[in-house]
């Protein structure tokens, strides 16, 4: 049975810098050789990522992605907010997701002030998703990893307050103090854009997001550990007193579309496998920087072996996370499963993966949107009508 | 050799452990940043004393406690946890490293609360030219060439990376310590604090510490004007398991029965 609004197809941009420095096997974050860095490269990759973001909005997907990393080849974004202003002139439509910067790692009333110019610079397309940040970006930034919780919680409630209670207000918390919290601009959106939390399954994230009412995003957690979040997710919402639907929780894929079955593999699969085992991964050192992870959850970690630390094979990729690649009807087939399953009508796709070069991505893109969105559209009308009967 | 008996303790709703061997005038031990390498190399000093090894909230098998998060919050809970202990009349202190900190900014608050204070190879200053090493940058594989000096010595470190359990219970006092010195593992004002210090007090270190330097062991003489300092040659940043000699050294210096108290200058 299904209960899904129709369906949202968001299309996001890690940015990756593809020419990696050999022999690291702790990964390419943290202490990577940034000369290593050529601005020529980096001019090249800024225009071809920001023309795959803007083609998706002329192609009619329903939102942009983009997010924030620091000092790693994983991102050119350490600053989501820069990519996000591009997009908001350069774009007419499509909602533009910052997914985001971490609050914690900046401070809240200037992130309320950036957001609040997106929104309205974009005409209210502004939508926001709060991580804590990888443990990664502890190291080179100047926050205590073993405070991040917390000050990212209170960072979130300075955004609010910034957003929702007329200005001047007065704030007192454990890491700010704010004599005239007086954010201007405002945002757009009346009372606030929609806001997303974004965690990797730790239960009190979790709980916080389903609290607040806020809407929940789980990434690069396998499947089913990511179901039973979101089972918990609603629970807790309902519980207190919010009305989840179908829009509250966002989930995302890899895909890969092409004319048959072989040629997706033979175009996409090299580009995946190298996001997996060069641009993902990282070592226990430099993910759980002392105090970020709370020490059970660390516990449970090691004993299931978490995904950057084991070999990464094809077969768990492609069974275990939301990786599909194949024709119009096998991908659009996946989607719709994975909507369903998940009880979400708004989906993520990761179109441009790794070092996948432009052309590559733009046929993706264009395929995608042209006979995969539809098909996923009938799909779930389908399932609709079937359940209605 | 006496050997150590282990009780809880109730300091403000935190349960601590308390480690105790021998008879005596009481000597309080303040241990370093990890505990999983025991305290077999004190033992010796607990034949005239009574040893007490409280181990701080956060490490080993005492509680965690929420409310701490700086140097200061360590100093008050020893406060509370000597009360407790019934140690009244002026009591002998060593700190090692973590514990050196420690037991000074102690010292520098509770004057009359200290009789003698060791500091073995202590953090907690800045010395710019030769700054302690950011523990947590090592990576734990490295951890044990950082802390001791001999191969011999080496090859006696036990590995605390082996099970999760290990790795568990050594994260959780990394994350501890990142609570209280993550941003800087020293206190600029340690240097305008010491000099308040008016106890006898020995200061010993290894040459060979890599951790801590010991250029740094000068500047800790230069602050506190009734101190001495003993070196250890060769020995590396666990001075106590490397140079039997610095504890041998320590009981000298805690049975020396010169006049106690001069004025701090």
């Amino acid at each position: 049975m299904s209960t899904l609004q129709p369906l949202q197809f968001y299309f996001m941009h890690f940015m990756p810098y593809p020419d990696v420095a050999p022999g690291r096997p702790q990964g390419q974050w943290v202490d990577i050789p940034n000369r290593r860095f050529d601005p020529k490269i980096g001019h090249k990759l800024y225009k071809e990522y920001i023309d795959e973001l803007v083609l998706a909005d002329r192609l009619g997907y329903d939102g942009l992605v983009v997010n924030e990393h620091h000092a790693t080849f994983y991102s050119l974004m350490p600053s989501c907010s820069v990519i996000a202003g591009a997009l908001a002139l350069l774009t007419e439509r499509a909602k533009i997701c910052v997914f985001g910067t971490p609050i914690a790692l900046t401070y809240p009333h200037r992130l309320a002030e950036e957001y609040a110019m997106l929104d309205v610079m974009s005409g209210g397309r502004l939508e926001c998703a709060f991580p804590l940040g990888t443990g990664m970006e502890y190291w080179v930034n100047p926050i205590n990893p073993s405070f991040a919780r917390e000050r990212f919680r209170e960072g979130m409630d300075i955004l609010m307050q910034a957003w929702t209670q007329p200005g001047p207000s007065r704030y007192d918390g454990e890491f700010y103090q704010y004599k005239y919290l007086n954010p201007f601009p405002l945002p757009y959106q009346k009372p606030h854009p929609k806001i997303y939390i974004v965690g990797s399954g730790t239960e009190e994230t979790i709980n916080y997001a389903a609290e607040k009412g806020y809407g929940y995003s789980q990434v690069f957690t396998p499947i089913a550990a990511q179901l039973k979040s979101f089972e918990n997710y609603r629970a807790t919402a309902t519980k207190n007193g919010h009305v989840p639907d179908s829009e509250s929780i966002i989930i995302s894929a890899m895909a890969f579309v092409a004319e048959t079955e072989e040629k997706a593999i033979e175009e996409g699969k090299e580009h995946i496998l190298f996001y997996f085992k060069n641009l993902l991964k990282t070592d226990s050192h430099l993910n759980s920087p002392p105090g970020y992870l709370p020490v059970e959850r660390l516990r449970k970690r090691l004993e299931s072996g978490a995904v950057q630390e084991t070999e990464v094979t094809w077969e768990g990729l492609t069974s275990v996370y939301r990786t599909v690649l194949g024709t119009p009807d096998q991908v659009a087939e996946r989607i719709a499963f994975w909507c369903e399953q998940a009880q979400s009508s708004k989906i993520i796709l990761h179109l441009h993966v790794g070092d996948m070069p432009h052309w590559k991505a733009v046929k993706n893109i264009t395929l995608f949107a042209e006979e995969v969105i539809p098909r996923v559209r009938k799909l779930t009308s389908l399932a609709l009508q079937v359940a209605a009967e | 050799m006496p050997v150590f008996t282990k009780r809880a303790v109730l300091v403000d709703g935190i349960r601590v452990e308390v480690l105790e061997a021998g008879s005596g005038e009481p000597l309080v031990y303040l241990h370093g940043a990890g505990t999983t390498s025991g305290f077999q190399d004190i033992l010796p000093l607990a034949r005239s004393r009574r040893l007490i090894v409280p181990i701080h909230p956060g490490f080993g098998a005492s509680d965690d406690d929420a409310g701490i998060n700086s140097m200061l919050d360590y100093v008050v809970h020893y406060n509370a946890l000597f009360d407790q202990l019934d140690l009244s009349s002026p009591i002998d202190l060593i700190g090692h490293s973590l514990g050196g900190w420690m037991a000074s900014l102690f010292t520098v608050l509770n004057d009359r609360r200290v009789r003698r204070l060791a500091l073995a190879c202590p953090a907690g200053l800045r010395v710019t030219e030769h700054p302690t090493a950011d523990m947590f940058t090592i990576r734990a594989e490295q951890v044990p060439a950082y802390i001791v000096s001999s191969p011999d010595a080496l090859a006696r470190i036990p590995s605390t990376d082996l099970t999760v359990d290990m790795r568990v219970g050594r994260y959780r006092e990394l994350t501890s310590l990142a609570r209280i010195m993550w941003d800087r593992n020293y206190d600029p004002k340690l240097t305008r604090w010491l000099k308040k210090i008016g106890v006898p007090t020995l200061i010993l270190w290894g040459t060979k510490d890599r951790i801590i330097p010991i250029e740094q062991a000068k500047v800790w003489a230069s602050l506190i004007s009734t101190s001495e300092v003993d070196t250890f040659e060769g020995a590396g940043h666990l001075l106590f398991f490397e140079a039997p000699a610095a504890v041998s050294r320590l009981e000298a210096f805690l049975a020396d029965d010169r006049p106690l108290r001069k004025a701090a200058s």
